[in-house]
């Protein structure tokens, strides 16, 4: 029987436990990492359909405000998406000398056939998770925070994780994310001359991060029937 | 101070001073729901023990349900789920629509938009607001503009939201061919086809024809101008058709007759009760039925609010065959048949009109069998009392007394209540005689007899009906489904399914009132416009107004340009004209036309007719052994809302059956007749059977027979209930039941009663009688024992004005315990608490702080002078309570339904609601109070939902922090969260919770298996003995498209496994402080309150007609809520478990005569009906044992039991006499039902 089984066998149940050890350690880092809206959701970038709309050029380059073709989020729950004429507002016959004929096709083609677009909806959060853009609009929470800098990507994708702790995380420390709030949709100041300052040197015209909080008459809320009903 | 408290775990070492025998029975008065209740049977105890009802928590319905079969299909789930679970790793490809080129107006993603139209159906008219959500109707509100119902609208035009997104509503065109199959067809089919439909109708009955002599066309009788003008045109058009407007029930033609007898004209009375002191009302609910009655139920109510010592208070005699929410109100209630009914108006009239200016009249009444009104309990001297106070009370203020007549009273009643009323001086000021609108049909049952006849002699060869469902209505001696069949060409355009629908040749499809344009006039005069918010679901489909346009000629009939054109006749506008267009937007923006109501018209009453018919009217007393028969209507109104499940599984009133419409009768006529319920008749012994045997009780099952009125009998079976507070002899049908051919929902629910009914006995008729089914049972559902609060006490209050006037401004009493309760601000128990246990229940300080507990009561009490919420939690506004007031609530239930429809509240069916599993968060319990099973003292209606308590029991025992408190007071779910367990439930006093045993809101209601033909028996039971609710969510048939459109996407909807609650409709509060925080009010200095009061308004306090409901901030020192919480009336519902509720109740305060009460009470004690202690208990005032203005912490010292005592029960349960024993110890004597 001696010969059976060589001697190194004996380090097998050792070796076993081990890597069973290792290995449920793995699943837990694994999951804990891994299984998260972090890994999963950022990043999401479904193409949009034809020629999609490059929010890089026009937000970005041309400048155009947020809330010009977004015309509810300060009044509205939701954040609307433009409706086919407030494309053709711009991109009409003739309107812009013809030069942007070659991409805006579709868009004429929609609204000649008073027809709808199907674009992708990429932030999404859950039906039991309530999200009011214009509350978090008039409090000072800039687009920039939860949509990342829109003003730069030429297709849009989740920038953040829009998980709970997430969302926490602001409603917690308020001061920290904070903007005045008549830059909300001022992207690139938003980022460069805002939130590159540590809190402590943030002010706009007088305004300072503790006294955009204090505005708010009392902190965000953290109890669940703030989002979850 | 003794050291017994109420903890079950130190109860074995209490010594209790008394055996545990119970007290006398009839030492205080019983509080009960039911009859099981008032025997004490221990089936029922075992029922209500449980925080849901017995059988709540199994699977199946069906014991003999295999369990291998549950295995297997338990593996079939799993393996679909496997499946589900591959694709369920991607993520949903979400969509966003963009409008298109054309943005509607107004449209604002996100945002509710809110559209003023109206509602004409055959039942009146109501005002309403309807919430849109992206053009897409989801919540139905009154217009608060509109003087019909100004802002509240019944619980039908709630529904008319299912009835738009009926699953089984007509989506094409269908018409029978000749192997009389039905196929689909188009609109053209119907009208560009050679020699069918349209072009037919057009070629046989138009000017080259028969000019219209084969035509008949039966319309809907709804109060709307346009449509009436439709009638003219189809006129011209055919001028020799015959067409009748039909209204199945046509409740107002008494009234019509008898005001036509009095005054000469017919007339609609119109009543004006903000002013009335003392009301008689004769069989009439006029705060439930009838057009006006949103209006008189908040004008009433007004007259029965008291807040202070000597505040002024109506009162109401009512004398009615069966309970109605108006009795529920009443200060002296009679159950009497309605032929005693016209007696008692008969024996008011000949002393009221003797003291008056119409005494000559006295003369001509005729006299009457005193045995009628003695029979039910009201002597002549009572008489005296009754006519007495109402000429006291003209006296006082003239008009302040009036009587009321109901709809089933003989039209020489209606006459002779005329002159009563003018007698009173009452008419003018509370009673007006106002013109009756153009649009009323006089007489539609006349109409629809001629239509009836000339198709019996063959004459008709095309029979047109619009709206109507006469086949499944028609009163009974036309036997109109035969007609209909016999007719050669049938043509019907309904918006929803109907019997004649099913039975028609072509059946067109309709746009529903939310779809379409049109108008109405209120009985008041008021026009109001009906507007589309959606186009029709299932296009294209055509208004009644369109479609009698098309029959009348019009090629392609627009209902805006129809509506418009009367319009111009009523504005005096021709339409495109500026001024007409200013009008047109004006009222479209308003929801009326303005100002088209009716001036105010006095009539004075003829005395000479009414002397005339009085002396050739006599009253036939009912024949010995025979049953008086009246009908009646109930939630789904004539019928044409059966499809409606939240009106199908809305509890009647009084009865609190549903799904059903048994015959009802009283306890005692059912004894007599040995129609009582199974396991509740002497001969079958225990009265455990109804409830331990079987899950459902089983009604017993009888043969109506019915005099049609002509001589013959007409008869159909049907289950029998009983009802307590019913008049002996009397049996009340329902109508709008068992329909055929309507839908899923409300199919075969219930038996119709239509068979029953005959022009001639519409209004009640007697020589009925029920004969029991051998052998026959049927299962009746009534949630009378669901989340029974049984074996506590002091849930409902009331004290009469007496006793409120000498105890609201004197007697304090220290509240002792700082911790519970709302108190004075003299740091007094107000006048409601006195009479509840607060007084006696000893200290209850918490020994341990329980660090989940945010309750103020986990903090000391307050420095002297504090004001209670200046704790560090709870104290900052806005901080979120009710008050429910049980003085002007008559248990409509409108509440349940709006909650319902704001919520998202599945309904779950019959077979789920025998089992306790009914989803509604706010319920309406009724209470009957008194010893006589038969002739209960009075009727008591509390709604109850979550009270929102600060020491809320439920969340310490969630295990995953599910249920937590928010800042702002409310108790919140956090559906994501919850997993299951129904600790909570189980955990709460209130039994507010509800579970989701089933996927009830996502699961299609009467769905199958999908991809196998189930066949559901009537028990809900497939043919392998599973309940249908148990098929796996995933593989039952889910809701349709059509059905998800009616949810308010602003409220989670809950799956299967998950609790909830009243949620003090946290939507709405978020949204308004969502507005308030953009708006800048929310940190506006110049605000008392963060959300001013009003800003937004919960569901249920919004739909309640009697604004019995108040909600709002208890911080802000202007808010309704403070003051009513503040009141003397407020109480807190099982405040002494320390629960510290947020939704506060407010005693109910009786205002009856005292001399008539002792009358009737010495006579109930004379006759052996109460006893001498339950009599003194009636007459003594339940605080005169703390000795009236009494101090300090005197319980009313230890004198004993007597008059007030609690009542207790032998089989109670120990801890609870454990707790009644330590409250007994400690001298308290007035833990009782109150009275």
């Amino acid at each position: 029987m001696a010969g059976l089984f060589p001697r190194w066998m004996n380090a097998l149940p050792t070796l076993g436990a081990i890597a069973g050890l290792g290995g449920a350690v793995l699943v837990v880092t694994g999951t804990w990492y891994y299984a998260t809206p972090d890994f999963f959701e950022v990043g999401y970038m479904p193409a949009q359909p034809d020629e999609g709309f490059n929010h890089q050029l026009h937000a970005g380059q041309l400048g155009i405000d947020c809330r010009y073709c977004h015309t509810h989020v300060e009044e509205s729950y939701h954040s609307n998406v433009p409706s086919v004429a407030t494309c053709i507002g711009c991109h009409g016959e003739n309107k812009l000398d013809g030069w942007d004929t070659h991409k805006v096709g579709w868009i004429r083609e929609a609204y000649a056939e008073d027809a709808s677009i199907e674009w992708r909806r990429i932030h999404v959060v859950p039906d039991y998770a309530h999200f009011p853009h214009h509350v978090h609009v008039a409090a000072g929470v800039s687009c920039y925070s939860c949509h990342g800098q829109i003003a730069g990507m030429p297709e849009v994708y989740q920038a953040e994780s829009l998980g709970m702790g997430w969302c926490l995380d602001c409603h917690r420390n308020p001061e920290a994310n904070l903007v005045p709030p008549t830059e909300v949709t001022n992207l690139v100041w938003v980022e460069d001359e805002w939130f590159s300052k540590p809190v402590s040197e943030r002010e706009h015209e007088g305004l300072t991060p503790a006294e955009l909080v204090e505005s708010l008459k009392r902190n965000p809320p953290q109890h669940c029937a703030a989002c979850h009903y | 101070m003794s050291t017994i408290d109420q903890c079950p775990s130190t109860r074995d070492s209490v010594e209790i001073p008394e055996a545990a025998s119970p007290l006398p029975a009839e030492s205080g008065r019983k509080h009960w729901r039911s009859v099981e209740e008032f025997a004490g049977s221990p089936g029922f105890k075992d029922w209500v023990e449980r925080e849901f009802p017995a059988g709540a928590s199994e699977l199946t319905s069906n014991t003999d349900a295999g369990r291998r079969d549950a295995l297997k299909l338990m593996a079939a789930s799993f393996a679909l789920a496997g499946a589900a679970l591959v694709p369920g790793c991607r993520r949903p490809d979400h969509k966003i629509f963009s409008y298109s080129a054309s943005e509607p107006e107004h449209s604002i993603p996100g945002k509710p938009l809110y559209f003023a139209t109206s509602l004409p159906t055959t039942d009146g008219v109501e005002g309403l607001l309807v919430e849109t959500h992206q053009q897409r109707p989801t919540k139905i509100e009154g217009n608060p503009l509109h003087p019909a119902n100004r802002g509240r609208s019944s619980a039908r035009a709630q529904g008319e939201i299912l009835r738009l997104y009926d699953p089984d509503r007509l989506k094409e065109v269908r018409v029978r061919v000749a192997d009389g199959e039905k196929r689909d067809a188009t609109w053209d089919d119907f009208t560009e086809t050679e020699g069918q439909g349209l072009r037919r109708l057009r070629e046989v009955h138009g000017s080259t024809g028969d000019r219209g002599r084969g035509l008949a066309v039966i319309a809907a009788s709804r109060p709307s101008p346009t449509l009436r003008a439709m009638r003219d045109r189809l006129y011209t058009a055919y001028p020799q058709s015959a067409f009748a407007w039909w209204e199945p029930l046509d409740t107002a033609r008494n009234q019509r007759l008898g005001t036509e007898l009095a005054i000469g004209r017919p007339r609609h009375v119109r009543l004006n009760l903000e002013r009335a002191a003392c009301v008689l009302s004769l069989a009439s609910d006029f705060t439930d039925r009838g057009e006006d009655h949103i209006r008189h139920a908040r004008e009433f109510a007004k007259t029965r609010r008291v807040e202070n010592a000597g505040d002024e208070m109506s009162r109401l005699y009512v004398a009615e065959p069966m309970p109605t929410p108006t009795g529920s109100l009443a200060d002296h209630r009679y159950a009497m048949p309605p032929q005693a009914v016209s007696a008692l108006a008969v024996e008011v009239a000949r002393r009221v009109l003797d003291a008056g200016p119409l005494r000559r009249m006295v003369s001509s009444l005729p006299e009457l069998d005193v045995a009628l009104l003695e029979d039910a309990g009201v002597t002549g001297e009572m008489v005296d009392m009754i006519a007495q106070d109402l000429l006291e009370h003209a006296a006082q203020r003239p008009g302040s007394s009036l009587v009321v007549c109901g709809d089933d009273q003989p039209a020489e009643i209606h006459a002779l209540t005329a002159a009563i009323n003018e007698s009173l001086g009452a008419l003018g000021t509370t009673v007006e005689y106002a013109p009756l609108p153009s649009e009323i049909e006089a007489d539609p049952f006349a109409g629809l007899a001629e239509v009836a006849a000339r198709i019996r002699r063959g004459e008709i060869t095309t029979l047109v009906v619009v709206g109507a469902n006469p086949v499944y209505d028609a009163p009974a001696e036309l036997g109109f489904a035969e007609l209909f069949e016999s007719v050669e060409e049938t043509i019907v355009l309904d918006s929803n399914m109907s019997e004649t629908v099913a039975a028609a040749r072509w059946e067109l499809k309709g746009a529903g009132p939310l779809e379409s344009w049109g108008d109405s006039r209120a009985l008041d005069g008021t026009i109001a416009p009906v507007q589309p918010m959606i186009a029709p679901l299932f296009a294209p489909a055509l208004s009644e107004i369109e479609f009698l346009a098309m029959l009348a000629g019009q090629r392609e009939p627009n209902g805006y340009e129809l509506v418009r054109e009367t319009w111009g006749g009523i504005a005096g506008a021709a339409p495109g004209t500026d001024r007409f267009d200013r009008i047109w937007r004006r009222a479209l923006h308003d929801g009326v036309l303005s100002p088209s109501t009716f001036p105010s018209a006095t009539s004075r009453v003829n005395p000479l007719r009414i002397e005339d018919a009085m002396s050739a009217f006599s009253i036939e007393s009912p024949a010995e052994g025979e049953l008086t028969a009246v009908f009646t209507t109930s939630h789904v109104g004539d019928g044409a809302y059966a499809n409606c499940g939240w009106l199908q599984e809305l509890p009647h009133f009084g009865t609190q059956v549903c799904w059903d419409n048994p015959a009802v009768v009283s306890p005692a006529t059912a004894e007599r007749l040995g129609l009582l319920p199974v396991g509740l008749s002497s001969d079958e012994g225990d009265l455990d059977a109804a409830y331990t045997r079987g899950q459902i009780p089983r009604a017993r099952v009888a043969t109506v027979r019915i005099p049609d009125g002509a001589g013959g009998t007409l008869e159909t079976e049907m289950p029998v209930w009983i009802m307590p507070g019913a008049a002996d002899g009397v049996v009340q049908l329902t109508h709008g039941y068992g329909r055929t051919e309507v839908g899923l929902v409300g199919r075969e629910v219930g038996v119709s009663t239509y068979p029953l009914r005959t022009a001639a006995n519409r209004s009640g008729v007697a020589g009925a009688t029920l004969e029991r089914v051998a052998g026959e049972t049927f299962e009746i559902v009534s949630t009378q024992n669901h989340w029974s609060l049984e074996s506590r006490t002091s849930i409902a209050r009331a004290l009469d004005k007496r006793w409120f006037d000498g105890h609201a401004s004197g007697g304090r009493i220290e509240d002792k315990d700082k911790i519970y309760g709302t108190k004075r601000k003299d740091g007094g128990l107000n006048l409601a608490e006195q009479l509840g246990e607060l007084t006696h229940t000893p200290d209850n300080v918490s020994i341990y702080t329980n660090p989940q507990n945010r309750s103020k009561a986990n903090y000391p009490p307050p420095a002297e002078g504090q004001p209670f919420l200046s704790q560090p939690d709870f104290a900052k506004p806005p901080q979120w309570g009710m008050t429910i007031d049980l003085s002007t609530c008559n248990g409509c239930s409108l509440c349940t339904v709006a909650c319902q429809a704001e919520n998202n509240i599945a309904i779950v069916g019959k077979t789920e609601v025998a089992k306790g599993r009914e989803m509604t968060w706010i319920r309406v319990d009724r209470y009957f109070v008194g010893d006589d099973l038969n002739h209960p003292d009075e009727m008591l209606n509390q709604p109850v939902a979550c009270v929102h308590c600060e020491n809320a029991p439920c969340e310490v025992v969630c295990p995953v922090n599910a249920t937590v408190h928010g800042p702002e007071g409310t108790n919140n779910m956090a559906y994501n969260r919850c997993i299951g367990t129904r600790y909570c439930a189980n955990n709460c006093p209130y039994k507010a919770r509800r579970f989701n045993f089933f996927d009830y809101s996502q699961a299609r209601y009467n769905g199958s298996f999908v991809g196998e033909e189930t066949v559901f028996g009537e028990d809900g039971v497939d043919q392998r003995g599973f309940n249908k609710n148990f098929i796996p969510p995933r593989l039952r048939e889910q809701i349709s498209e059509i059905e998800h459109m009616k949810m308010n996407p602003d409220v989670t909807v809950r799956g299967r496994g998950v609790m909830e609650k009243c949620t003090y409709c946290i939507q709405r509060i978020n949204a308004a402080r969502q507005e308030s925080k953009v708006r800048g009010i929310w940190d506006d200095p110049a605000q008392t309150a963060p959300i001013p009061d009003g800003m937004f308004q919960v569901a249920c306090q919004q739909a309640c007609p009697s604004e019995s409901i108040v909600f709002g901030d208890i911080l802000d020192p202007d808010s309704a809520v403070a003051a009513t919480r503040d009141s003397q009336r407020s109480y807190l519902l099982l405040g002494y478990l320390n629960t510290r509720p947020r939704t506060s109740h407010m005693l109910r305060v009786r205002n009856p005569n005292r001399p008539l009460l002792e009358a009737e009470w010495g006579r109930r004690r004379e006759l052996g009906i109460v006893s001498e202690a339950a009599y003194e208990d009636r007459m003594s005032d339940p605080l005169a044992g703390h000795g009236g203005g009494y101090g300090g912490d005197d319980h009313g010292g230890e004198d004993g039991g007597d008059a007030h005592s609690y009542f207790s029960d032998p089989s109670k349960r120990n801890e609870d006499r454990g707790y009644a024993m330590s409250l007994r110890v400690l001298g308290g004597s007035s833990m009782g039902v109150l009275s």
